[in-house]
């Protein structure tokens, strides 16, 4: 689903964000990205949906070697991922089913077809009985679910999360925890960066630790320790 | 692009002009300002050409033919001249003719008896022909030239010349007014579009994150800009054709003679320009401040 060989990032100011990153990810696999701050993790993850693209090596997601897309073919890459970012990245103005609708809008899909899927994408993050109400009327974990309904409504193969309980309480973070469980049951593949030590450790789900841009642990049935 | 597209986009313009009704209406009114300023001077510049056009097709053009021809000769060639588009009338002038009116004090006729005679006249049997209007008079001196039995052509040269380079000068000020006020425009428009793109960045980020296309983003301001030309040039046209119509209105007024040179349908070609002035004028602005859109599209910027 998707592999990393030897994905170097240098930054411009000289900071080498990924040193030499070689990774694969099965279909429907459950990762959790752990490690410090300024670890990586975010740039990794940025990489998996050509946000940023690596200074050396290839990055291949579902076949296709996304390091040499054009610019052109990006949009059609992310249509296929579910992206959730910590910060909930709603359009304030709009309502919680047109925020989730804002998906399918860009892809060109019908009115109906926008109906049934946002319908079908709230009543998963049970919040279809809100679906009329604003984001600013909303809790944060209320707020976090419209974001994984609107990354969800297009049934993505991958979900990339990067620290999507980082702003919510534990009780709300086990619930949204839940939530991607139940996605990645489904078979979508869930790709999560994470400080959540307590989640980590309680689910058992494959872990990989970013160090300085190193992997520095990649364990099975892992726990959040990586020192 | 697909039925559903094309209706979000309008919905989309419809909000967003609404949510930013300051800065659509700064575009309306750029564009409405910018075009009722050259619709101004195109009507100027039409009037004072057609104005022109009108002295021109008042002079005569005379043709001399060549001697040795008869007067049936002369006939039958201003019979084949009338067919053509340029010619409003043409009228044939034998020596005899031309003799008496060059001779037509009574003193004149005396000599008139005394020296020519129907064998001796020296002038040369004459076409008059007026034109249709001046800007023909080239095309049919054109085709006079061509003629073997003319010999020589005369039109008032030096006034033709004069009008000609007039009516240049006034279409190159015009141009030149016209492209200014374009680009003064087109500038107005582009930072005010450019504006509304930074207030609506967060959206736009979601956008590219969610996969739209960077015409997919574009969309919803170009049927703004689209919109916002339309409306402009309408209220421009609106204004211009009510200026228009109480200036005419003073100027019969004041001056009794005065016909309004310009007719209906050159209002309605005028009209048609503008209208697609302001779309166009429109679009572009919303183009050009959308030509980098693609560096929108970071969520977070570089080596964060």
């Amino acid at each position: 689903m998707i592999e990393l060989q030897g994905v170097t990032r240098i930054f411009p100011n000289g900071v080498r964000a990924l040193n030499n990153i070689n990774l694969t990810i099965n279909p429907g696999d459950f990762v959790f990205l752990v490690g410090p701050s300024g670890a990586g993790k975010s740039t990794f993850l940025r990489m998996l949906f050509r946000e940023d693209t690596p200074t050396e090596g290839k990055i291949f997601v579902d076949g296709k070697d996304i390091t040499q897309m054009p610019e052109s073919r990006v949009p059609y890459l992310r249509r296929n991922l579910g992206i959730v970012l910590q910060d909930f990245q709603l359009l304030k103005r709009r309502t919680v089913a047109e925020n989730v609708a804002f998906g399918l809008r860009v892809i060109g899909a019908t009115a109906a077809e926008i109906s049934n899927r946002v319908q079908e994408a709230l009543e998963q993050v049970g919040l279809s009985h809100k679906r009329r109400m604003f984001p600013t009327e909303l809790s944060g974990g209320e707020q976090q679910r419209v974001c994984i309904a609107r990354a969800i409504v297009n049934n993505p193969l991958i979900l990339i999360t990067d620290e999507p309980t980082g702003n919510l309480d534990p009780m709300i973070s086990q619930e949204i925890m839940q939530l991607f469980l139940e996605i990645n049951a489904r078979g979508t593949t869930i790709i999560m960066a994470t400080h959540n030590h307590n989640l980590v450790n309680k689910l058992r789900k494959r872990v990989v630790a970013l160090v300085n841009g190193q992997i520095i642990k990649d364990e099975a049935g892992g726990t959040y320790a990586y020192e | 692009m697909s039925l559903a597209n094309l209706s979000f986009f309008v919905t989309e313009a419809g909000t967003n002009m609404r949510r930013s009704a300051m800065m659509a209406f700064i575009t309306i009114a750029t564009i409405g300002i910018a075009l009722v300023m050259m619709g101004a001077f195109l009507l100027t510049t039409m009037n004072l050409e057609s104005f022109l056009e009108q002295m021109q097709a008042e002079a005569l053009v005379t043709a001399y033919l060549k001697q040795g021809f008869a007067i049936t000769d002369a006939k039958t060639l201003s019979l084949r001249l009338t067919s053509l588009t340029e010619i409003e009338d043409i009228e044939v002038v034998t020596p005899e003719q031309a003799a008496r009116e060059l001779f037509s004090s009574p003193d004149d006729q005396q000599l008139l008896q005394i020296g020519i005679t129907q064998d001796s006249n020296p002038l040369p049997t004459t076409l008059r022909i007026r034109i249709k209007s001046g800007n023909q008079l080239e095309s049919l001196l054109e085709k006079l030239k061509s003629e073997p039995m003319i010999d020589n052509i005369s039109y008032g040269e030096d006034l033709f010349q004069q009008f000609h380079g007039m009516s240049q000068l006034l279409w190159l000020i015009s141009l030149i007014i016209v492209i200014m006020l374009g680009l003064a425009s087109l500038f107005i428009v582009y930072n005010t579009v450019r504006l509304t793109l930074f207030m609506r960045r967060e959206e736009i980020v979601i956008m590219k994150l969610v996969g739209a296309t960077n015409w997919f983003v574009r969309g919803p301001f170009l049927v703004e800009g689209f919109i916002q030309g339309l409306v402009g040039s309408l209220l421009a046209i609106i204004i211009l054709f009510a200026a228009y119509r109480f200036m005419l209105a003073k100027l019969v007024e004041l001056i009794p003679f005065f016909t309004a040179n310009v007719g209906f349908d050159q209002l309605f070609k005028l009209s048609a320009k503008l209208l697609m002035m302001g779309i166009v004028l429109g679009i572009s602005g919303s183009l050009l401040s959308l030509r980098d859109i693609s560096k929108f599209s970071k969520s977070a910027p570089e080596g964060v």
